[in-house]
């Protein structure tokens, strides 16, 4: 009999609890955190944001969980180890425990991407906070922005001016604007909100011109990782002891190699201005003049990740 | 997020019934009148409904695997 999906969930939240209990701190975020917030996707994979100097004691929590009587193992060559430098530094590490007709997968980040705050000061329950899996869903993927927008309005509804900062959608964003004010101190985190006050034909561009943006640096910033992770991959590749069956062993080899030729943080080696610059760059290409006027300050987006 | 203690000014009956509606046809747009549908059940309702989605996918094959690439959009 495979493992049912409301199991898996329990498992993760499991987790989740122990970790807590042991004074790691650390949140369910993205798909699964959705679900939880009303805005429902199918995933079975989770993600985790954990504290990052805390990622030994998490590693070694994971060493005793065990689901369907299996323990887990790191999913393929390419995963970082569960360091605190690495999570510092952007990385994520991947897990997987293999049990009878299913693959139960978890992803751990250190850092939310794009976050501009701290994701531990925002967490609701066993999920982290609205704000901070809306910002993880400004992502390189068409399909995660009505999922931004959606969570936009649920701050709002909580009481969060926040929300306002996650509304893509133009007839979302109007119609809000029907009935409540945006504040300025939100117009100046995202000056497009600006363009609210009247009507602006220049909204629809303004939005066009964020979520082109947003959707360019990050494709940018995962090929900084995916270049920098190559000589990684083939030495966890070419190195037998990367399959051992054993959590232990396997960290090790990857410790041992990232030690070599992983560097810590990639993303603040390449440069957050040049990134942003590229990003700018690139959007310009595919817009007309004039959209890209309305950009807020995504330098704030990285704050959070280690030189 | 907020307590009704912490509730803002703003946040009249009025702009939550608003909010909701605007929500609410956003859903649909966006997610189709069934997810929308779910997205406002109750939360034990909406998780055993993605629970049975889940399970019900998983059977039939569909793969929601993502690559493990070290790093996460």
């Amino acid at each position: 009999m495979p493992l049912a999906y409301a199991e898996l969930e329990n498992f993760y939240e499991g987790l989740v609890a122990r970790a807590r209990s042991r004074g790691i701190p650390c949140a369910i975020t993205s798909g699964m955190a959705c679900v939880a917030f009303g805005v429902a996707q199918a995933t079975k994979d989770c993600d985790l944001l954990c504290a990052p100097d805390l990622a030994g004691e998490f590693l070694k929590l994971l060493q005793e969980s065990s689901l369907g009587g299996q323990g887990p193992h790191y999913r393929g060559h390419l995963t970082a180890p569960l360091d605190s430098r690495w999570l510092r530094g952007g990385w994520t590490s991947h897990f997987m425990w293999k049990v009878p007709d299913l693959e139960a997968y978890l992803d751990v980040f250190g850092v939310a991407p794009r976050g501009s705050v701290p994701w531990e000061s925002d967490v609701a329950g066993f999920y982290a906070g609205l704000h901070t899996v809306a910002e993880m869903k400004r992502t390189n993927r068409e399909r995660d922005w009505p999922f931004t927008t959606a969570l936009g309005v649920k701050l709002l509804e909580a009481g969060d001016p926040r929300g306002w900062l996650h509304l893509f959608n133009f007839e979302v964003l109007v119609q809000t604007a029907e009935k409540l004010r945006c504040p300025e101190t939100m117009v100046t985190l995202r000056p497009a909100l600006a363009l609210l006050t009247g009507p602006d034909e220049r909204l629809e561009l303004a939005l066009k011109g964020e979520v082109e943006f947003w959707n360019r640096l990050d494709q940018l910033r995962l090929k900084v990782y995916e270049r920098a992770v190559r000589p990684y991959l083939l030495a966890v590749k070419a190195d037998v002891r990367s399959r051992n069956p054993s959590l232990e062993v396997q960290h090790e080899v990857r410790l041992e190699h990232a030690e070599s030729v992983l560097p810590t943080s990639p993303l603040c080696q390449y440069g957050i201005e040049r990134l942003i610059a590229e990003a700018k760059d690139q959007a310009a290409r595919f817009l007309p003049a004039g959209a890209l006027e309305w950009l807020p300050d995504a330098r704030g987006c990285f704050s959070f990740l280690a030189e | 997020m907020k307590d009704a203690q912490n509730k803002p000014e703003w946040l009249t009956d009025e702009v939550r019934e608003h909010l909701r509606r605007v929500a609410y046809d956003f859903h649909v747009r966006a997610f189709g009148e069934e997810m929308a549908r779910v997205n406002f059940l109750p939360l034990a309702e909406r998780r055993r409904y993605v629970a049975e989605m889940m399970d019900h996918a998983l059977r039939k094959g569909v793969k929601f695997d993502k690559p493990a690439l070290g790093v996460t959009p």
